[in-house]
């Protein structure tokens, strides 16, 4: 066992902090677990741009394709140490760069690789992808989805509905789920992937407000879009084993932002604690506080591990198995945690509107108490990892 | 950065492995639990000729000079077995401080004894609070000619009652800092004017008031310097924090295992009670606790193993361990259902040992502390 950062991790490390010095204001701690809001779209395109030059947007991606071919252990870091400051504009909307890029350099043509890849590598407007999975009637059960694709000649048309479509109103692809065979003999056989261009005549894209008013997710409607067949991904019909992959990528992803954005929460939330009397003595020295920061510390060390850990098997050739559900599990229980914890220390102060005068810690624990419960339903449920775990990791048998 | 163990490192645990299944079933431990030393001579002979005493020591004290890491695999297997009897108390106590803080003539004539098997050791550090603390060390060492006298008392100390020599924490002065005045004293656990008292606990361990009433120790009985033993006892409570969270990681994958296969066969409702998500979940929980044990463990233990040990990775594998043990067992009960309830079953063995692992090197109180501190809180 070796647990020791090389000279490349900690070099990264410190280029990104001198990064962050540089172009961000001093104090700035972000939520930025759930990117993707684009509120000032051309501010973070023009941050996703520079890290491109700095050949950081992309990193473990080949040269060809406009990466470096880092290892995936300096993309991990890379991953903490953004979230850490809150850059933004490091996910363009998330799937080209962690779920798209990957699965188009393991499953899509060459023609497809060079027209998409190079797009998402500068840290372009057009390089800004969405997901399209969900369905009224698919959620949890994602495989249950009816949006139609049918051959025309040269052609797909696609007719049907997507849902909780994250960025769609800033995307210009949709990586979209489509049913090909609806008469499989299971309902996962009859599944395809698509490129969609989100500009195709047909395409609707309406807003959907989470509760706390922000523009972050979209239904998608698709009425007869005209698609390329160069547009398939893969096979026709084998779309399903696409799919696990591409999820496998996005599960990843989560503990290494997780763990750096909790992490700068600690440390701001124990120089607040420093700083804050009442009735004559220090938050900090309130040892209700210092049991609770104590605990957040512990378990945000299990996620660090964790997260290396995956990173490790992966970058061994090995296909993780129940890792990934663990460590969104994990993540999405320590964001809860930190904002809860986080909210407690504030006190009264944990109501004010995050973006107001009145805000501590520049919102960064309104948006995670706002945030965290978004990003537990998203990419999966607990109750579905855990279902995974105990099937794949554990051997009990299926429950549905 | 490699998670993985060494070809050597996987031969040891099988070998461990191995051993214990044989030497250290369930049945035995149930016996040692009533019997009065408390643990197997023979099996403790042969753990001695296997090299397991002298496992991180050098060659010329007897040992085989292996790695704080694979002491920590040692001990993961003896945990899942609950192997009773004083290894903890010897080696993780007491051969790793007289190892690295002891004269070179306490380490030749003490380490080779530990190594061989033929010397057991104990540790006395808590006094009536209980707590691991330099300002709770209130036992008084006064200088008489060239002896020290020895009066008070020190509770919890583990396998006392087998052990040849206990080091004692003692107070030889008074300064600034609570650590300061603080000696650590090598005292013959069978002299004249030192008494034992069991303390029955509830894990069917074996722990003493140990009580010294004008006991006479030598000057050069001392380990390191007078009045600068607390950073020892640091030390001391530092490596044993990690060693008995491997202990800790061993017992809480074997509950898992235990639990996981027993959801396998257990049929309720015409169906294996694994295939309901309310058991299907809590296991996976556990699996989550464990492996979040196994990795801050690994990590922390891996920190000494070169040389680099860090006091915020070794609080949190405890921390973690402390938490986590407890929950897993009573998760594995609740899933057992009755039958985990029940004297005959394992699980109850694990549960019973949870306070003892707790409070041993450093409670959770303690190290959360240290993390606090460490914070900058
Ligand atoms: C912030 C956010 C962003 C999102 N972005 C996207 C996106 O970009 N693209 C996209 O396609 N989707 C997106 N989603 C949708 C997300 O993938 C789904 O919400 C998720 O898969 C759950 O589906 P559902 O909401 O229909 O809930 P349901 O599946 O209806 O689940 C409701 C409840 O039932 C439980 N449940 C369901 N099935 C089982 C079972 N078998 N056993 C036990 N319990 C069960 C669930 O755990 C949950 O608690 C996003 C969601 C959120 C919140």
């Amino acid at each position: 066992m070796d647990f020791r950062l090389g000279e490349k991790e900690l070099a990264l490390k410190e280029g990104i902090r001198k990064f962050a010095e540089a172009e961000l204001p001093p104090d700035l701690v972000r939520n930025t677990v759930i990117d993707g809001e684009f509120r000032d779209f051309e501010f973070e395109i023009s941050m996703s741009r520079k890290l491109a030059q700095r050949g950081w947007l992309v990193m473990s991606w080949p040269e060809k394709y406009g990466g470096r071919s880092a290892s995936l252990l300096e993309q991990t870091i890379y991953e903490m140490e953004i979230a850490y400051w809150g850059i933004p504009g490091a996910w363009m909307g998330i799937s080209g760069i962690q779920w798209v890029g990957p699965c188009l350099m393991m499953f899509g043509t060459e023609e497809q690789r060079e027209k998409y890849l190079p797009l998402i590598a500068s840290g372009q407007k057009d390089g800004v992808w969405c997901t399209g999975y969900s369905e009224p009637n698919a959620g949890s059960d994602f495989a249950n989805i009816r949006t139609r694709a049918l051959r025309d000649g040269d052609d797909y048309i696609i007719n049907g509905q997507k849902v909780w479509t994250s960025v769609a109103h800033r995307a210009r692809w949709c990586w979209l789920a489509v049913r090909t065979n609806p008469n499989a003999a299971k309902k996962h056989h009859g599944i395809s992937i698509f490129i969609v261009d989100m500009k195709s005549p047909g395409v609707t894209v309406n807003p959907i407000l989470n509760y706390y008013g922000r523009h972050h997710f979209n239904e998608v409607f698709f009425d007869n879009v005209r698609v390329p067949a160069s547009n398939l991904v893969g096979e026709e019909n084998k779309g399903w084993y696409y799919l696990m992959q591409s999820l496998a990528f996005e599960r990843r992803s989560i503990a290494p932002t997780t763990y750096g954005n909790l992490k700068r929460i600690l440390e701001e939330l124990a120089r607040y604690a420093g700083q804050t009397e009442y009735e004559g003595q220090l938050l900090s020295k309130n040892p209700v506080v210092r049991a609770k920061l104590a605990d957040l510390a512990i378990d945000l060390e299990v996620l660090k591990m964790f997260a290396f850990q995956l990173a490790w098997r992966i970058s061994q050739g090995q296909i993780p198995v129940y890792e990934s559900s663990r460590n969104k599990i994990m993540g999405d229980d320590l964001m809860r945690q930190g904002a809860i914890i986080g909210a407690d220390i504030l006190g009264i102060y944990s109501q004010v509107d995050p973006d107001s005068k009145w805000a501590k810690l520049n919102g960064a624990i309104q948006g995670a108490y706002l945030g965290f419960p978004g990003q537990a339903i998203a990419a999966g449920t607990a109750e579905i990892e855990k279902s995974i775990i105990a099937q794949f990791r554990l051997g009990l048998p299926k429950s549905y | 950065m490699d998670f993985s163990f060494t070809e050597e490192q996987d031969m040891l645990r099988m070998s461990a492995k191995d051993f214990l299944a044989k030497e250290c079933p369930k049945a035995r431990v149930r016996e040692m639990a009533k019997d009065e030393r408390g643990y197997d001579p023979q099996v403790w002979h042969c753990m001695a000729e296997l090299g397991w005493m002298g496992l991180v020591l050098p060659e010329e004290y007897g040992g085989t000079g292996a790695s704080f890491m694979d002491l920590v695999i040692l001990m993961e297997e003896m945990g899942r077995n609950i192997l009773p009897g004083p290894f903890f108390s010897t080696v993780a106590l007491c051969a790793l401080p007289l190892l690295e803080h002891g004269s070179s003539e306490q380490k030749t004539k003490f380490l080779p004894q530990i190594a061989k098997g033929e010397a057991m050791w104990t540790f006395g550090l808590a006094e009536s609070s209980g707590k691991h603390k330099a300002s709770e060390v209130k036992l008084r060492a006064v200088l008489k000619g060239t002896n020290y006298v020895l009066q008070g008392h020190k509770l919890f100390v583990t396998d006392a009652h087998v052990a040849d020599y206990i080091l004692v924490a003692g107070r030889t002065g008074e300064g600034e800092r609570p650590e300061d005045g603080i000696t650590l004293f090598i005292v013959d656990a069978r002299g004249p004017n030192v008494k034992m008292e069991a303390i029955p606990t509830i894990g069917g361990d074996r722990q003493f008031k140990v009580s010294f009433d004008r006991a006479v120790v030598s000057k050069d009985s001392i380990l390191g310097k007078i009045g600068n033993g607390w950073h020892i006892a640091d030390f001391i409570l530092q490596r044993a924090a990690v060693l008995k969270c491997a202990e800790m990681s061993g017992a809480c994958q074997a509950v898992l295992d235990m639990t996981s296969s027993y959801a396998k066969e257990r049929i309720q409702f015409d169906r294996p009670i694994g295939s309901f998500q309310a058991i299907q979940h809590k296991l996976a929980d556990m699996l989550i606790d464990v492996e979040a044990v196994q990795y801050l463990l690994y990590q922390a233990a891996w920190g000494v193993s070169v040389g680099l040990p860090s006091l915020w990775q070794i609080s949190a594998a405890k921390a973690k361990a402390n938490e986590a043990y407890q929950r897993i067992c009573i998760e594995a009960i609740a899933a057992h259902g009755a039958i985990g309830y029940t004297m005959d079953h394992d699980i109850g063995l694990y549960y019973r040992r949870v306070k003892a692992a707790q409070f041993a090197a450093g409670d959770t109180d303690l190290h959360r502390e240290v993390i606090a501190a460490e914070l900058g809180l």
